[in-house]
């Protein structure tokens, strides 16, 4: 018997696992046509979240956004467990004290910076100190916090290595924790001053301490067990099962528990980083490639709940001080910081412009702080930080993407499957290749073969057409007849050629063909015809790539 | 006693040359004596054209004889239309003094061999296996001096079986 299986459906709104995948699928394709154009691809997340968001054809509606809360927790834990992936001892041991340097400079420089410009124009607007400081040190401290979502994700993006990409993998995931700290003590001070406080500061700081003490503990928890079932079982296959598992769990529980689950989750990455760096690598790296379509979505989610319709004048007005406040702090501040740790000169010129971006905390601790304060105060936070939002979300990843360019780190994390997705045949080809007309003798063959390091040879016909070729396989037979030498020739010891290439062809494509058909080498032709131009041999572009990723470790080492 | 590691499969030439595949030839010229020896492949698999096996034959031996001395050659050539590996034989008692062969000799024993395209290891096996023999003097001058395709027959087939 075949069960019916009706659900009520609302019909004013999608359902939820539509929501979802028209997210993930026109929020890639948008992505990759704004990869195109050189704007990194979290913008392009943001953009389809706009235009299907509150902002836009409301498709998906802040009910719809609350609906798809966890998947945005669990890509958040993602993100932090990625974080602190990044966050080997090494880094700690080498840049800790500058890191607190910088940490403070960029953190405080924006809050003071906020502080001080929102502080005046809400003064203006609102004629009352009270409230003008009031909203002058909310706002000043979620301008501390720095979106790693967005930031991180372009430096992958960018596949970044070097003493800027590792300052800025640090600095987004310790300010999360530093941006709560004033969080908790601005809207204490600013619900003293509206005179809606009832809790006593003991209370806000242990509330505090609770949500950061707690966050790296469950992580350190958490993480000792993953690390201790991975050790155990160490089958390739649960990896990925196990990882996401003990994210979902630590995410979950932090919810739950009300601690900072980015800290918690940046924690777990953390630890299982150092205890097993080696096993864990795989771990990072099978995650990694599980990550496109819940950041996809999480980005998506984030451009849908920003809602800038509707703002009076004055709260444009604290919007754009906010913003200017906000920018010149994070960069002079992050100068400021960098330069009194002596930092690199990339690190002291460029780290500003990498911390712009701001989103789920930010706009986390605006919803907070409007369920805090009702009325005016509460609704402006909320609209001020998701219009800035939007703007320096627009804005804060290409200016990573500009400062990892100058600072010449962009390109230098590569691994061998990046650098084929880069190059083409024609980059990898061997022009010089030994070929030989169908008419040369065994002799000969053998001649060249002694002196070359080829595993095969073309062999051309009179218009210099490929008419197949000689592999020393095919060649192994007549090696022992000393009697054939004198006799064959090049045209009777050929074989066809396997397949054969163009040399515009990307080098994943000719070298997935090679995989495919356990082949080790593929003729070249021209690209507008079908003269040989020479040969790709596996094994020559598997050390090229190679060497190639080396070097730029090394680049990326020495300039750390 | 040294154990050697590499161990050549050893082909029956039997396989490849029955015994209707030998003839004692008339031709006096190379031309005639290709074309000759290619029509006994031909009559045994008829769906092998003609035209195009010696087609095939004189363009490979335009690029250097198969005439490989001592009164031997080897014409050979893979084509697409060919069913299975073959091999046909012809003896000229007079020789063929206009076969170019590489000690400028007549040629007395024309040993042909045709494979499919794709078949390259058999096809080199066959030639590497008949020039082993015919470096033999003492089978080579039997096949010379054979009377009839009998005789040649045992002596190419007898020893590699």
């Amino acid at each position: 018997m075949i069960a019916t299986v009706s659900a009520e459906v609302d019909p004013t709104r999608l359902p939820a696992l539509v929501v979802i995948g028209m997210a993930i699928f026109f929020g890639t394709i948008f992505a990759r046509l704004f990869q195109l154009i050189r704007i990194p691809q979290v913008v392009g997340y943001i953009f389809i979240g706009l235009l299907v968001g509150q902002s836009g054809l409301n498709l998906m509606d802040l009910q719809t956004v609350n609906d798809l809360q966890p998947f945005s927790f669990f890509a958040l834990g993602i993100i932090g467990f990625l974080i602190g992936g990044e966050l080997h001892r090494d880094v700690f041991r080498k840049h800790g004290p500058r890191l607190i340097s910088m940490l403070f400079g960029e953190g405080l420089g924006a809050f003071v910076f906020v502080f001080v410009l929102v502080g005046a124009i809400a003064f203006i607007t609102t004629n009352s100190i009270a409230e003008s400081v009031a909203y002058a040190v909310v706002l000043g401290a979620i301008a501390s916090a720095t979106a790693p979502a967005a930031t991180v994700n372009v430096l992958w993006e960018s596949k970044a290595a070097g003493p800027l990409t590792t300052t800025v993998f640090a600095i987004v995931a310790l300010d999360d924790a530093l941006a709560l700290v004033l969080y908790s003590i601005a809207t204490s001070c600013a619900a003293i001053l509206l005179g809606t406080e009832t809790s006593a500061l003991s209370t806000t700081i242990g509330r505090v301490a609770w949500e950061l003490l707690g966050g790296i503990a469950l992580g350190i928890g958490i993480g000792v067990i993953l690390n201790f079932v991975m050790r155990k079982t160490g089958e390739h296959e649960n990896t990925l099962a196990l990882t996401i598992g003990a994210v979902a769990l630590v995410t979950g529980s932090a919810h739950l528990l009300g601690i900072d689950m980015i800290l918690a989750s940046m924690t777990l990455g953390c630890v299982i980083a150092n205890l097993a760096p080696r096993r864990s690598k795989r771990a990072f790296e099978t995650v990694e490639r599980f990550t496109a379509p819940i950041f996809a979505l999480f980005f998506v989610t984030v451009g849908a709940q920003l809602n800038i319709g509707g703002m009076p004048g004055w709260m444009w007005a604290l919007a754009v001080s906010y913003l200017a406040g906000r920018s010149i702090g994070k960069l002079a501040g992050a100068r400021a910081g960098a330069k009194f740790s002596g930092a690199s000169q990339s690190v002291t010129r460029y780290l500003g412009l990498c911390l712009l971006s701001q989103a789920g905390v930010a706009v986390g601790l605006s919803i907070t702080a409007g369920h805090r304060f009702s009325g005016d105060f509460g609704t402006a936070i909320i609209s001020i930080i998701a219009l800035t939002t939007f703007v320096v979300q627009i804005v804060g990843p290409p200016c990573v993407k500009l400062a990892i360019h100058r600072a010449g780190e962009a390109g230098l994390n590569v691994t061998e499957d990046d650098l084929m997705r880069e190059h083409t045949v024609n980059d990898m080809v061997d022009r010089g290749a030994p070929e030989f007309s169908r008419g040369t003798s065994l002799n000969q063959i053998l001649r060249t073969i002694a002196q070359t390091q080829a595993t095969a040879y073309p062999v051309t016909d009179t218009t210099g057409g490929l008419a197949g070729v000689i592999t020393l396989e095919g060649l192994k037979e007549s090696f022992g007849s000393e009697g054939l030498t004198h006799w064959l020739v090049a045209y009777d010891l050929m074989e066809p050629a396997p397949d054969v290439v163009h040399e515009n062809m990307p080098l994943c494509d000719a070298v997935t063909r090679m995989r495919d058909q356990q082949i080790e080498f593929l003729p070249v032709l021209a690209k507008d015809g079908s003269d040989l131009i020479g040969m790709l041999e596996l094994r020559t572009v598997t050390r090229r790539l190679s060497e190639e990723v080396m070097r730029r470790k090394q680049l990326a080492d020495a300039s750390s | 006693m040294p154990h050697s590691t590499h161990r050549k499969t050893i082909m029956r030439l039997s396989d490849y040359l029955p015994i209707e595949h030998i003839t004692m030839l008339k031709a006096s010229t190379k031309a005639a004596a290709l074309s000759e020896i290619a029509h006994l492949l031909v009559e045994s698999d008829p769906k092998l054209d003609f035209d195009t096996l010696i087609d095939a034959i004189h363009q490979r031996e335009n690029m250097l004889s198969t005439g490989i001395g001592q009164g031997m050659a080897i014409p050979h050539v893979r084509l697409n239309g060919v069913k299975r590996a073959a091999m046909a034989v012809g003896v000229v008692r007079d020789g063929l003094s206009d076969y170019d062969s590489l000690d400028k000799e007549p040629v007395y024993v024309v040993i042909m061999i045709i494979a499919p395209e794709g078949h390259h290891d058999t096809y080199i096996r066959l030639l590497a296996q008949v020039a082993e023999i015919l470096k033999e003097d003492e089978l080579r001058e039997a096949v010379i001096n054979a009377k009839t395709p009998e005789d040649a027959h045992n002596v190419l087939c007898t020893d590699s079986s």
